[in-house]
């Protein structure tokens, strides 16, 4: 990172520039130049037909011929178990770059939320064991859908004053605070003795059923964009 | 629906619906039988290990696998006669291989029977992690644990309820300068007292086995001493008195009561034991054999 002197970061096309006071300098870069594509780590595009892709698949697949591939990184796999999102979270969680230990907790609190509800699932009477959701994955991705905010808040300061103005956000930076926000909570608004996959399924759980202090904090958020409706004008992107 | 269903049919191969231990054969091996929740609460108040008594709380259901070692003691326990003196079996093998979920199955065939089960979930319970050690009044060089023995009478009268009230004591024996137990009361009386002062409480389960072991070869009842990890026993402590000087078993109350019930002058019963590494003190994680764990 290169130091500057700035007053707010400007979403550009190009994210990987600051602007500084004299000129762009790059923040975040890669040793791939632009004409490397992503390697295909979706088994099931490979496993269609040349006849089954759409156009545009068409045509990505006949780049694939001209153009080089960026290596693979060990994080990324082919195989059922792996998802992108719980891959993030890990990363999210990880201290130290003590990945085997956020690994670990992550496992461990796929399988709470799991025995928590078959705990609920064996309990519950007949009629009612159909909406007992026991799948740990689609619990993961349902609570941090209900987390992420619709509309977010930048400061912009004019003459002076600095003011909250509401402002879009994209999808990448929606996953983020959702994260985010879930990673916080669990750290600090716990007992001193309940370990972190205990507490992480409790929210997540809290999450999937739209209630908890997340979706308190998204609600506030929404209400506090509300409120400022008035500055929404002071946003010139 | 459809899918789910099949899954269970499949599934079946691995059950059995033979829940009476006594009828396990060589063709229920491999296979898991349930046992009701009213029995394991009555059974195994404190016998079985954490792990499993998770899977209990998540699946509902309690289902011990029928193991082959766990077999052949059960053929062993049918044809021994009861005139001899006591056979000592010690299940042995490396971590996680199934030796405590082996002693359940034996406790719960022996229950079934209708046998007298001295279950000690951990010894190495007894020998470590002891907050209050309290000089024995009874012998002056012996410690007492209190809370030890005094969790381990109240899981003991759970499970031993009706025979509490048969067996009576042949000994007068005096707790403290005041209070006694008189000859001839119920065994329940004993344990009442280690309840309600639970400084008498290591006394108290020292005189409960020292009755049981006196009484079991008359023929009324049959006994079984069932003890997990019966290697702390003869191991180490990480206790230490007031001058910090370490404590041997032999100076606990209830590990010296322990140990003579496991040397085979009486009859009329069998002693199951297992080794075990986990809870063990200053023993290497690979050791498993009985040489290395009992170390005579």
């Amino acid at each position: 990172m290169y130091a500057c002197k700035f007053y707010i970061k400007i979403p550009r096309k190009n994210k990987n520039y600051f602007i500084t006071s004299r000129r762009l300098t790059q923040v975040r870069w890669s040793r791939y130049n632009a004409q490397y594509l992503e390697p295909e780590v979706n088994r099931e595009l490979l496993q269609k037909s040349w006849d089954e892709l759409s156009e545009e698949e068409k045509a990505e697949q006949e780049l694939k011929a001209v153009r080089p591939i960026k290596a693979a990184p060990s994080n990324v796999t082919s195989s059922v178990f792996s998802d992108p999102m719980i891959s993030k979270f890990t990363n999210m969680m990880m201290r130290d770059g003590n990945k085997v230990l956020a690994r670990s907790l992550m496992a461990q609190t796929l399988e709470a939320i799991k025995r928590k509800q078959l705990e609920k699932y064996h309990q519950a009477p007949e009629h009612e064991k159909d909406k007992i959701e026991c799948n740990p994955y689609v619990i993961f991705h349902e609570a941090l859908k209900n987390c992420q905010p619709v509309i977010g808040l930048c400061s912009i300061t004019r003459g002076g004053k600095t003011y909250q103005v509401p402002v879009p956000l994209t999808d990448n930076r929606k996953r983020f605070l959702a994260m985010k926000w879930l990673i916080t909570e669990c750290r600090e608004n716990k007992h001193r003795r309940t370990l972190m996959p205990e507490k992480l399924s409790q929210e997540l759980l809290q999450a999937f059923h739209n209630e908890g202090a997340i979706i308190k904090k998204k609600h506030v958020l929404h209400k506090m964009a509300e409120s400022n409706r008035a500055y929404a004008h002071f946003r010139w992107w | 629906r459809d899918a789910q269903s099949s899954a269970e049919g499949s599934r079946a191969v691995f059950r059995t619906a033979e829940s009476d231990p006594a009828n396990h054969g060589e063709l229920h091996e491999g296979r898991h039988y349930n046992i009701a929740l009213q029995e394991v609460r009555a059974v195994f108040p404190h016998g079985l290990p954490s792990p499993f008594q998770q899977q209990i709380k998540t699946f509902n259901e309690a289902s011990v696998m029928v193991r082959k070692p766990a077999l052949e003691l059960l053929t062993y326990l049918k044809s021994s006669s009861f005139a001899n003196p006591v056979i000592r079996y010690v299940i042995y093998g490396e971590k996680g291989t199934g030796k405590t979920m082996t002693l359940c199955h034996v406790v719960h065939y022996c229950a079934r029977q209708g046998w007298l089960v001295l279950h000690v979930p951990d010894a190495h319970l007894w020998v470590k992690n002891c907050r209050q050690l309290m000089q024995s009044s009874y012998k002056k060089d012996r410690l007492d644990q209190p809370l030890q023995a005094s969790s381990w009478l109240k899981n003991f009268k759970i499970t031993n309820e009706h025979f509490l009230k048969e067996i009576k004591t042949q000994r007068k024996y005096m707790w403290g300068k005041r209070e006694c137990t008189e000859e001839g009361r119920p065994l329940g009386e004993v344990v009442e007292q280690g309840l309600a002062r639970v400084r008498d409480a290591s006394d108290a389960v020292g005189v409960v086995l020292r009755e049981l072991k006196q009484q079991s070869g008359l023929g009324a009842f049959r006994l079984l001493v069932a003890v997990d990890g019966v290697n702390a026993l003869w191991g180490r402590t990480t206790l230490r008195k007031e001058d910090k000087s370490p404590v041997s078993p032999e100076e606990l109350t209830l590990v010296h009561n322990l140990r003579k019930m496991m040397v085979n002058d009486w009859n009329g019963g069998a002693v199951v034991t297992t080794l075990s590494q986990t809870g063990s003190l200053f023993k290497p994680s690979s050791a498993y054999l009985p040489h290395e764990l009992l170390g005579k």
